[in-house]
């Protein structure tokens, strides 16, 4: 049986995992024996909870504005919406319409709500029209989605510093 | 002369001087009655304002690829916006379908963040989702080729669906319009048979009258009128109905002084407008451009000739000629003003004929305005009190984008009223078991749902808003994560669930049970909320204090005042089901909390913006403890006490979530969440009678029947960093054994706070025998 065969070489993957490091397993590592009943045309934008065996996610480790090589075969789309909305939160930032451009990035973010990238952007949008509250909320929320990406991290914290120093 | 002849000559000079005297003060006070009319039209006319209803509208459906949108949802959502069903599409407001791809023309649409543009687009499914968006020039639209459709388009936003409106205390409804937005044809049409001599005459009309008896005797029915538009104007901006003499001066007297400072076209649009067209309940419908939207769900400019010669018609008597009611006789008027429009030349031969043997499709009669999705309007009605006076949205015509997701009402709708019954227990006095459902997105706070009542469109109580009714344990993630946020207890912190006997502050004996009266001794934290034990809760609640139970409720976004009893260790704190979704999506926001909105942006009625309420978000509790939890909450799923519906929910797994029961099984809840959406049920009875529920048996099947149908999406949390998974004996055991590290479950920890079990297991070296043991169980 299919199902099975996955589970048990997922097992065995997870158990040679287990066994390398011990106490502590990267989740992005996690393998990937995807059985789901249909393709996730969404980008998975990161992994949950323990390696288990017979995990049906596939293991996408970074959010949807840059696709990684583990994404699902279909054209990843979603980032080409989330790319035209960001052109258009430039355009509105461009013509001096900051609500609009916070608008338009939560429009982006109800399309994929982890990409802290755009996170990123409505705080920056918050702060420039000193709503310096929800900039740090947003900044922070930014931050959680962050994961890696160690360009982005220190941008959000520079955004922070700036906020806790008013 | 005889002094009677004096008098007599006196008395006549006298009576024609009286009669002179009052011929003179007759045609003053006309004259004065004449420049007051014209003063009144005068004033009235330039100012005319109509009072216009607040416009209320569902969140916009977005199609990009990988939209969880099918084809089927997709069509509904076309016709609930009027869109028709063509072989070729040919302009906007037409769809058509060929197998897993729709080809459509949108109509664009002014929103708050800006105009989208009208759009032909060829969308292919894929399942339950999108799987492309391809575009093609709007200009030559028509029957194409597939190659035609080469350009990829990223994101298409539709015109959103108009809900439900607040309307004016007149009753009038209506969408005014310029003359230069109203299709030639109608005017021709209107003309044609109401005003040959429109451009003409002076207001009123002498020769119309004339011909109108003429051609009416020659056709045996009243086929025209004698009062010319202008008069009608007047008659239906400044008069009554009545049909005296004076009223008829009044009103001619009143025509030509509005023709006197007024332009034809500026009477025209007027008319336009104005005029009463239908009447929907208490709703009446003014306007041709609403009167579109009423009998055709299109707008004006897509209507055919046909269609618009039947609204032409509809001025004469909107009820009589009612076309959904009295089908022969609208069509039979229809007709007569087609026939007006191909004796005056307004139409060929041709197009006579076509129209005239065109097939009356009226829209089937939508839902009355007022009455629609009303559990989610009483949520509008209060968010939006904050910022507008009941005036002013009765009166300005404002838009109002709420953040309503009608695949997720519809959904919800149509399953909730069965899925109640099925679990529903035979009741003795026939009150049936009530219901209140909340779906918010997951994300950042938007309701996207709501149900105040088992049944669909219940009017009344608003059971989500209003039935404020204990919580049960679907407090205790508040408990765990108050400890978890302690830094003091992980997911293998070990509890006593034993029985205990305490005494409440105000001297009261206090035992709480478990459930099913059973007792587990040593149990992990986590298993105690999976599966929800109150003695290891109550052991827990004690040890961390209740106060810091009631800082993480008050934090996660509860808002009322909270006693700080020992029994609201087990839920003795009354929620309704929204605040309860407010709680819940804080933890599915990963800690995140943000205020509960049904309103994104007001605009005017052309579309400027006047408020926006924007995402708000705050940290209130650590990432990490929330990750920890929702371990657990998503062990209620796999183990814990929604694992009966494991098995239905396999292709959404995991998502997290926690039953509530309460005393004498009075309320049956349940609050769970995946990675799109968030959801709250609550059953039960209005007299607070038992449900002979639990959490399990009633609330959860419920939700379960709505998410599957919504096929709700699967949590997918990142691990924050500082997360490290490590094994514990499966049996909780303050000290465990080597024995004990045989069989062991792998759980996520706060780095640096590996309790004792872990390292206890490490230590003695059974990781990689128990390894190789698993295998060898595995080959057997």
């Amino acid at each position: 049986m299919r199902v099975q065969g996955l589970r048990v070489q997922g097992f065995f993957i997870t158990l040679s995992l287990l066994s390398a490091c011990a106490s502590y397993i990267p989740v992005n590592e996690q393998p990937a024996p995807v059985e789901r009943s249909e393709p996730d045309v969404i980008v998975a934008p990161a992994v949950v909870g323990p390696p288990m065996p017979g995990a049906r996610r596939p293991a996408a480790s970074e959010p949807l504005s840059a696709p990684s090589a583990s994404a699902p075969r279909q054209d990843p789309s979603p980032a080409t919406a989330a790319s035209t909305l960001l052109a258009s939160v430039d355009a509105a930032i461009a013509a001096g319409d900051l609500e609009r451009a916070a608008a338009v990035s939560e429009r982006a973010l109800r399309i994929n709500p982890r990409d802290a990238m755009v996170w990123y952007r409505l705080a920056s949008i918050r702060y420039q029209q000193q709503h310096y509250a929800d900039a740090r909320g947003l900044a922070t929320r930014a931050l959680s989605h962050a994961g890696p990406d160690t360009t982005l991290r220190l941008q959000i914290n520079d955004l922070l510093a700036r906020l806790n120093s008013l | 002369m005889t002094d009677q002849d004096v008098t007599r000559v006196n008395s006549r000079l006298s009576w024609r001087r009286r009669s002179g005297w009052a011929l003179g003060l007759s045609l003053a006070i006309v004259l004065v009655w004449l420049v007051w009319i014209d003063y009144q039209v005068r004033r009235d006319f330039a100012a005319l304002q109509w009072a216009l209803p607040a416009r209320i509208y569902a969140r916009p459906a977005e199609l990009y690829t990988g939209a969880h949108l099918s084809a089927t949802e997709l069509t509904d959502y076309l016709q609930r916006l009027g869109y028709r069903q063509v072989d070729a599409v040919a302009g906007p407001g037409e769809y058509q379908t060929q197998g897993q791809t729709l080809r459509l023309q949108t109509r664009g649409f002014q929103f708050w963040d800006g105009s989208e543009p009208g759009v032909y687009a060829q969308v292919a499914f894929n399942g339950s989702r999108i799987g492309s968006v391809r575009a093609a020039p709007v200009a030559d639209a028509g029957d194409r080729l597939d190659s035609a459709f080469d350009g990829e388009l990223p994101l298409v936003r539709l015109e959103p669906v108009e809900i439900a409106q607040i309307n004016p205390d007149t009753g009038e409804d209506r969408l005014p319009v310029t003359l230069a937005q109203v299709p030639e044809s109608l005017v021709h049409a209107i003309i044609a048979v109401e005003d040959q001599r429109f451009y003409q005459h002076w207001g009123i009309d002498p020769k119309g009258i004339l011909r109108a008896l003429w051609v009416n005797l020659r056709r045996g029915e009243v086929a025209q009128g004698g009062s010319t538009l202008t008069q009608q104007l007047v008659k239906n901006l400044y008069l009554t109905q009545d049909r005296t003499l004076a009223r008829k001066i009044e009103e001619a007297v009143m025509a030509l002084a509005l023709e006197l400072h007024f332009s034809k076209d500026e009477i025209l649009a007027a008319y336009l407008n104005e005029v009463f067209l239908g009447q929907d309940g208490n709703r009446a419908i003014h306007g041709f451009t609403l009167a579109a939207q009423f009998y055709f769900a299109r707008p004006l400019a897509e209507l055919s000739l046909a269609e618009l010669a039947l609204l032409a018609g509809l001025p004469r008597g909107a009820s009589f000629y009612n076309p959904r009611r009295n089908t022969e006789r609208a069509l039979s008027r229809r007709n007569t003003v087609l026939l007006s429009m191909f004796d005056q030349g307004y139409i060929s031969e041709a197009e006579y004929d076509t129209a005239r043997l065109a097939e009356l499709r009226t829209s089937t009669q939508p839902a009355r305005r007022n009455r629609a999705y009303p559990a989610f309007m009483d949520l509008v009605r209060l968010d939006l009190a904050r910022d507008y006076d009941a005036q002013a949205l009765r009166s300005e015509g404002l838009r109002i984008f709420t953040t309503l997701d009608l695949r997720v009402q519809e959904a919800m709708d149509a399953v909730l009223e069965q899925a109640v019954a099925a679990v529903e227990m035979p009741s003795d006095n026939g009150a049936p078991l009530q219901a209140a459902m909340v779906i918010t997105d997951s994300n950042a706070g938007e309701v996207r749902a709501l149900a105040g009542s088992r049944r669909p469109g219940a009017v009344g109580f608003n059971r989500a808003l209003d039935a404020m009714r204990p919580i049960g344990s679907l407090v205790k993630p508040a408990v765990y994560l108050a400890a978890l946020e302690s830094g003091n207890y992980s997911l293998a912190s070990v509890l006593s669930d034993r029985p205990v006997e305490l005494m409440t502050d105000d001297g009261q004996r206090w035992a709480p049970r478990n459930y099913d009266d059973q007792m587990f001794g040593d149990v992990y934290l986590h298993e105690a909320l999976e599966r929800s034990l109150n003695l290891a809760t109550v052991d827990l609640g004690i040890k961390i204090g209740v106060d810091t139970v009631v800082d993480m409720l008050t934090k996660l976004g509860h808002s009322r005042p909270i006693p700080e009893y020992l029994s609201l260790l087990l839920g003795a704190v009354d929620m309704a089901p929204l605040e309860v979704a407010r709680f819940y999506q804080t933890l599915a926001s990963n800690g995140f909390h943000s205020p509960l909105r049904s309103v994104e942006a007001v605009t005017t009625g052309q579309g400027a913006r006047l408020q926006r309420y924007g995402f708000e978000t705050e940290q209130v509790a650590d990432a990490t403890s929330v990750f920890l939890l929702e371990q657990a909450l998503q062990n209620v799923f796999e183990r814990g006490t929604a694992r009966m519906v494991a098995g239905s929910l396999a292709d959404n797994l995991p998502l997290a979530g926690k039953t509530g029961t309460t005393n004498d099984f009075r309320d049956s809840w349940f609050a769970g969440y995946g990675d799109d959406l968030t959801g709250v049920v609550w059953l039960g009875h209005d007299d607070n009678r038992s449900t002979g529920l639990t959490g399990s048996t009633g609330a959860l099947r419920v939700w379960t029947a709505v998410m599957k149908q919504l096929d709700i999406q699967p949590r997918q949390t990142r691990a924050p960093e500082d997360v490290v998974w490590g094994e514990v004996p499966a049996q909780a055991a303050v000290l465990p054994t080597a024995e004990d590290c045989r069989d062991t479950r792998l759980l996520p920890f706060r780095a640096g706070e590996l309790p004792v079990a872990v390292t206890e297991c490490l230590s003695n070296n059974s990781l990689l025998e128990r390894v190789f043991d698993q295998i060898r169980s595995l080959n057997q």
